[in-house]
């Protein structure tokens, strides 16, 4: 008997402990009433079932109950404060659930979930998608965006007030269970003064955990964004007579060159560079002293210098530079009064096996990677001519045994590579159009010739799909993205990768050069876009605010902007040196496939699966957040035009130099 | 408590051959299944999205199976998404219509075509902005200008939200409509069609009517080919339309046209042997050439799919005599340079055909011979027409073929002419100076070499520029041969010249002679020019 007071007494301690008034009532009750009690002491395991099986019942209670008093209590909360506490409710939710899951109770845990999921629906649609399939104990383990979730805080801004109120409320209603969530999972900061605005949560839609601190800490790096010295542009305007002995920038960007020479003289020391590459740069170094930054309205960019040995033959074939340089003094200053021509290229007949397209810079060539795994390029030029006898061949069958080709002879109008063992994922022109880059599912990269018509290198590395490729603005260099969750940079003379840029908690779907080669930007399906250090495969930025998986990048020319496209049709537009979202641009109806810059920065372009090009204003868009301060007028944006095809989902959007905007997309009837 | 219920795990362990499961079993791994099942489907997800596409098929469920090591789900693979089908009486089942094939059938049928290779063209979707009306771009009918108003709100309203505009018609012309239409259909003789041509010809206020009206021209030809009067009313009504000035008409000529196309060479026209359908074709011709005149710089291949219909008409012998007769009349109406370049090519092999249709002693039947006629008629027109133009352009030629002043007479026009080709159109091969010179811009001419198929063989070589000199050198030759033959035995290459009609330096007088053989007598009265008369008496 003693032992079993014992017992009695350590389980209501326990029970007290925990806070469970209602079981220790029972529990005394059932003492005082029955004289005879059950033989506890004789049965340890049906008292350990008991014990159990009072604290689940309960438990399981607790959560569904306190959650929905806690949802209806913030609902009917003062209007002020009312959107910082309907903060609070996600986290909440998704870690009550998960903590069900974990202590066993799946269908309390499945009508709990399904009871409540509406509330999040609009916001977080694709975290709920996942976390619906989490069914026991082991899937919390095995999936990686649960795990994360549970032992990470979420930090919620909220302001004093809001916070008392939410103190003032759990303990006065005593529900343990939701306290506890929130002690364990969220880390408030406490702000005084007013609350919040609305619109300012966008930091809270992307539950990454550990991410929120790292990534604040992360983005206080510092970032060269400036462009490359020595450009072609540049030339140009010294070639235009704008010459002086204006030497701000390079003041400005002194503290910040120092160290990055050395690093550079190191490497390329370490990369075996001859002496006259040497002599080469500092020849450039000394031109570029005396450029003078662009004298156009826009603060100009600050000159960086490239943190990776340019390649040489992109500087030296004169011939080259000088068909560049005809292409800049031709361009069309667009803006948004003057918008571009759009050039459309359809694919037709594609059977829905088209999988990327990429148009060269000079819009000359269009390739298309298939799902059949073949590469196929179009050249525009050669088109014009064969499509009249094409025409006429389909027309005249009766004639046709009069010429060289036949209706049917074997002769396409493409150039076909065959190389790749599965679905081409993504294509890249080198900037002078004379290689192509494909990616693959079958995990390599390869490299192909448009002069040769051959493959040249086939790059191995990624132990996934690789899900997309980019040259780098000098050639020679490219990065790729893959279902293996790294991003790689690589050379086009060695088969091993320079870089692998490892930290995306899923799949990277998307890379993009910046301007001056230093950076690369990479999308990914954990709804966060990173900038990476091309040197030292560091991530300095992390970007938080999409909503789904993205698809797109683009960095503006003078590198100081950056867009994003995801699935939802959502485009943002971020500072790259704040790490801050300038705006969000909405009117896309579905997957956002393509963004891209024009040449002076002035438009965005976007393509989408909802069949139209959009163009955006970038000007307006860009200099908003300096007003807005003030104005408190966010999410600005300016649509300047939607240009709709004939359900032809874009595939790709490309300014050229001259800023002609191409398009490229196939066709699909069954849209 | 999972949406994969136990007993479905039953059925499978039972398809599998585990007769034994037990309940414990199923029920633990029927969340498990449900949990694969989701994570199969989110990386199925992501290769959709990768292939750009936004439907799922089943190569990316494949292609997750494979990102997952696992084999493929062989039997379902198709490019298109997949069909599923409701089950009758149920709400959420759902199946996929899976047709058993005879397997035999399948090995004795013909091999399907090979499907069409991939190919890409260009269009302009947008110039400065603007999306030009072509056919190649969504119509831009749908967003007009409140869309762009919007746009440029200043309050930065964070969604641009268009809304398919509705097209209201007020009361007032709907009425109209159904009036006009209603006249059109029951009342075309009265003078109130008159009436309601005119006020269609000038009102400007029927813009809005005019989608309406050109898909009920298009529907009404299409159900009344037998119905004469009604087609020659809905005609004038076209061309009313077409004379408004007030009007855009520009983005429904696609409707139009065929309808128009189909009152020139239809195989009948009306059901009574009174009905004019001749007439109707005139008509029909005119409305045509001056559709292409109109609207041919706008839209560059406008005529030369006119052409091409109408020559595929005239070319092809199956064809009645009065679809015959309206692809003549329709090339005609085009213009004399359309007629150089596509019909005397041809003509003489047609008159082969022809002239027995004709004669009494070989066609009985006078309807026939009546529509033969006709034809001929036509094509002395056509040809007349085309006569007169060179005439006018070369008054200098008029001299028969036969009389020897001539010669020098054409050698020095000829000179001239090419001279003055020359200096306007520095080193375009002669295929592109046709295509300029000829006003109304002919079809390409890669086209048109396989057409007249017929022609001597100096056809097909020139599309090279590198042929260029080859051929104006050896043309004067070829020339003088040709006289020297006529002077002696009167051979006539007639064909030749009329093949070679196209090139703008043959010489008209070469050209008339041959017409002359071929039409005699009569074909002097479509050469209405005294000079030219006596000096050949």
């Amino acid at each position: 008997m003693e032992n079993m007071q014992a017992v009695n007494n350590f389980v209501a301690a326990y029970l007290k402990k925990k806070g469970f008034k209602e079981a220790e009532q029972l529990l005394e009750d059932l003492q005082n009433k029955d004289s005879a009690p059950i033989d506890f002491h004789n049965d340890p395991e049906l008292a350990k079932f008991i014990h159990h099986f009072s604290q689940s019942e309960d438990d399981v209670a607790r959560y569904q109950d306190g959650y929905s008093k806690l949802r209806s209590w913030t609902y009917s909360s003062l209007d002020l404060y009312k959107h910082e506490l309907l903060r609070v409710l996600y986290p909440v939710f998704i870690h009550s659930f998960m903590d069900m899951v974990a202590k066993g109770h799946l269908q309390e845990a499945r009508t709990f979930f399904n009871n409540f999921r509406e509330d999040h629906e609009l916001m977080h649609s694709r975290d709920l998608q996942k976390l619906e399939g989490v069914l026991s104990q082991s899937h919390l383990e095995e999936m990686e965006f649960a795990r994360s979730l549970r032992q990470s805080k979420v930090n919620i801004k909220i302001c004093q007030y809001s916070y008392d109120l939410l103190l003032q409320y759990l303990h006065k209603t005593q529900s343990t269970a939701m306290l506890g969530v929130i002690n364990e999972h969220i880390n408030f900061q406490v702000s005084s003064g007013q609350p919040s605005s609305i619109s300012d949560d966008a930091e809270v839609v992307t539950l990454i955990g550990s991410c929120q601190d790292t990534a604040n800490q992360i983005n206080q790096k510092e970032i060269h964004w400036g462009l490359l010295e020595d450009s072609l542009e540049e030339r140009l305007e010294k070639a235009g007579g704008l010459l002086s002995d204006s030497e701000k920038t390079e003041e400005e960007n002194k503290e910040g060159d120092g160290d990055e020479t050395k690093k550079r003289s190191v490497e390329s020391g370490k990369q075996g560079a001859s002496t006259k590459k040497l002599k080469k740069e500092k020849a450039l170094n000394a031109t570029a002293k005396s450029a003078r930054p662009e004298a156009s309205t826009t603060p100009a960019a600050p000159r960086v210098k490239a943190k990776l040995p340019l390649p040489l033959m992109y500087i030296q074939s004169t011939e080259v530079e000088q068909s560049i340089l005809e292409d800049l003094r031709n361009r069309v200053q667009l803006s948004s009064v003057l918008l571009p021509s759009v050039s459309f290229y359809t694919f037709l007949n594609t059977h829905n096996g088209l999988n990327c397209s990429s148009i060269s810079h000079d819009g000359s060539l269009v390739a298309g990677g298939f799902s059949d795994s073949s590469l196929k390029v179009w050249d525009m030029a050669k088109l014009g001519q064969q499509g009249g006898s094409s025409i006429l061949q389909a027309e005249n069958d009766s004639t046709s045994s009069e010429h060289v080709v036949g209706p049917n002879g074997g002769k396409r109008s493409y150039t076909l590579f065959q190389g790749h063992s599965g679905p081409v994922h993504s294509a890249t022109f080198s900037p002078l159009g004379d290689f192509i880059l494909s990616s693959s599912a079958d995990t390599t990269i390869r490299l192909w010739s448009t002069k040769l018509n051959a493959n040249l290198v086939c790059y191995k590395g990624h132990n996934y799909p690789v899900w997309d490729v980019q040259f780098s603005p000098v050639g020679h260099y490219f990065a790729s993205a893959s279902h293996d969750r790294t991003a790689r940079i690589w050379s086009m003379d060695r088969i091993q990768p320079l870089r692998i840029m490892a930290g995306h908690l899923s799949d990277v779907d998307c890379v993009q050069w910046h301007a001056n080669c230093n950076y690369i930007a990479t999308g990914s399906s954990d709804k966060t876009v990173r900038l990476w250090d091309v040197q030292n495969g560091e991530c300095v930025r992390i970007f938080i605010g999409h909503r789904s998986m993205i698809l797109s990048l683009a960095m503006s020319p003078d590198g100081r902007y950056m867009a994003s496209g995801d699935e939802d049709g959502m485009i943002m537009m971020w500072d790259i040196s704040s790490g801050r979202c300038i705006t969000p641009l909405m009117g896309h109806s579905s997957c956002v496939w393509t963004v891209a810059f024009s040449c002076e920065g002035s438009l965005l372009a976007s393509g989408s699966a909802d069949c139209t090009v959009k163009l955006w204003d970038v000007t307006t868009s860009a200099k908003v957040p300096r007003n807005e301060e003030k104005s408190g007028n966010p999410n600005r944006l300016r649509l300047l035009k939607t240009l709709a095809t004939k359900s032809t989902p874009v595939y790709s959007v490309q300014f050229s130099r001259r800023n002609l905007l191409f398009a490229a997309g196939a066709l699909s009837k069954n849209l | 408590m999972s949406n994969v219920p136990k007993e479905a795990i039953e059925v499978i362990a039972q398809s599998i051959g585990i007769t034994n499961l037990s309940p414990d079993v199923a029920i633990a791994l029927a969340p498990d299944v449900e949990y694969r099942v989701r994570e199969i489907m989110q990386e199925a997800i992501k290769c959709m999205r990768h292939s750009r596409r936004t439907v799922l098929t089943a190569d990316d469920v494949d292609s997750a199976l494979n990102l997952r090591n696992m084999e493929p789900i062989y039997g379902f693979t198709s490019r298109d998404a997949l069909r599923f089908k409701r089950a009758a009486g149920h709400k959420d089942l759902f199946y996929i219509d899976d047709k058993d094939v005879e397997f035999k059938e399948v090995m004795e049928s013909p091999l399907s075509k090979a499907p069409i290779d991939t190919s890409v063209t260009s269009h302009w979707l947008a110039i400065e902005g603007i999306q030009p009306a072509i056919p190649e771009n969504a119509s831009v009918e749908a967003a007009p200008s409140d869309g762009k108003k919007a746009e440029y709100k200043d309050d930065g309203t964070s969604v641009d939200v268009k809304l398919p505009v509705k097209h209201v018609l007020s009361r007032e012309l709907q009425l109209y409509f159904d009036k006009i239409a209603e006249i059109t259909m029951n009342r075309s003789f009265s003078v109130v069609f008159k009436q309601a041509l005119l006020s269609l010809a000038t009102d400007s206020g029927v813009h809005p009517l005019v989608p309406y009206f050109t898909y009920f021209i298009a529907d009404e030809v299409a159900r009344n080919l037998n119905n004469f009067p009604v087609l020659f009313a809905l005609m004038r009504v076209a061309r009313s339309l077409l004379q408004n000035e007030h009007i855009h008409i520009e983005p429904y000529l696609h409707q139009l046209m065929p309808s128009i196309i189909t009152c020139l060479v239809a195989k009948r026209l009306g059901n009574k042997f009174t009905d004019n359908h001749w007439e109707l074709r005139n008509f029909a011709a005119k409305l045509v050439a001056s559709i292409c005149k109109r609207f041919g710089h706008v839209y560059h291949n406008l005529q030369p799919r006119v052409t091409r219909t109408l020559l595929h008409a005239f070319l092809d012998p199956t064809k009645t005599f009065p679809q015959h007769y309206g692809a003549i009349q329709g090339l005609a109406a085009l213009g004399p340079s359309v007629v150089r370049l596509l019909i005397l090519p041809n003509l003489e092999a047609y008159l082969q055909l022809l002239e027995p249709e004709m004669a009494l002693e070989k066609q009985k039947n006078e309807i026939k011979r009546h529509e033969a006629r006709c034809v001929y008629g036509a094509l002395l027109r056509a040809a007349g027409l085309c006569m007169y133009d060179r005439l006018k352009m070369f008054p200098s030629l008029l001299a028969p073929p036969t009389r020897p002043i001539w010669k020098s007479n054409g050698k020095v026009a000829t000179t001239n002419k090419r001279k003055a080709s020359t200096d306007n159109l520095m080193q375009q091969p002669p295929a592109k100076k046709i295509a300029t010179e000829s006003a109304m811009g002919m079809m390409p001419i890669n086209s048109m070499q396989a057409d007249v198929q017929g022609a001597a063989s100096s056809f097909s070589n020139t599309v090279g520029g590198s042929n260029i000199g080859v051929s104006s050198m050896t043309r004067p030759l070829s020339n003088d041969n040709m006289l020297g033959r006529e002077v002696g035995g009167r051979v006539s290459k007639t064909s030749t010249v009329l093949a070679q009609a196209w090139k703008e330096d043959t010489d008209a007088g070469n050209l008339l002679a041959s017409l002359f053989e071929l039409f005699g007598e009569s074909m002097l009265s479509f050469t209405p020019n005294l000079s030219f008369h006596s000096s050949f008496d």
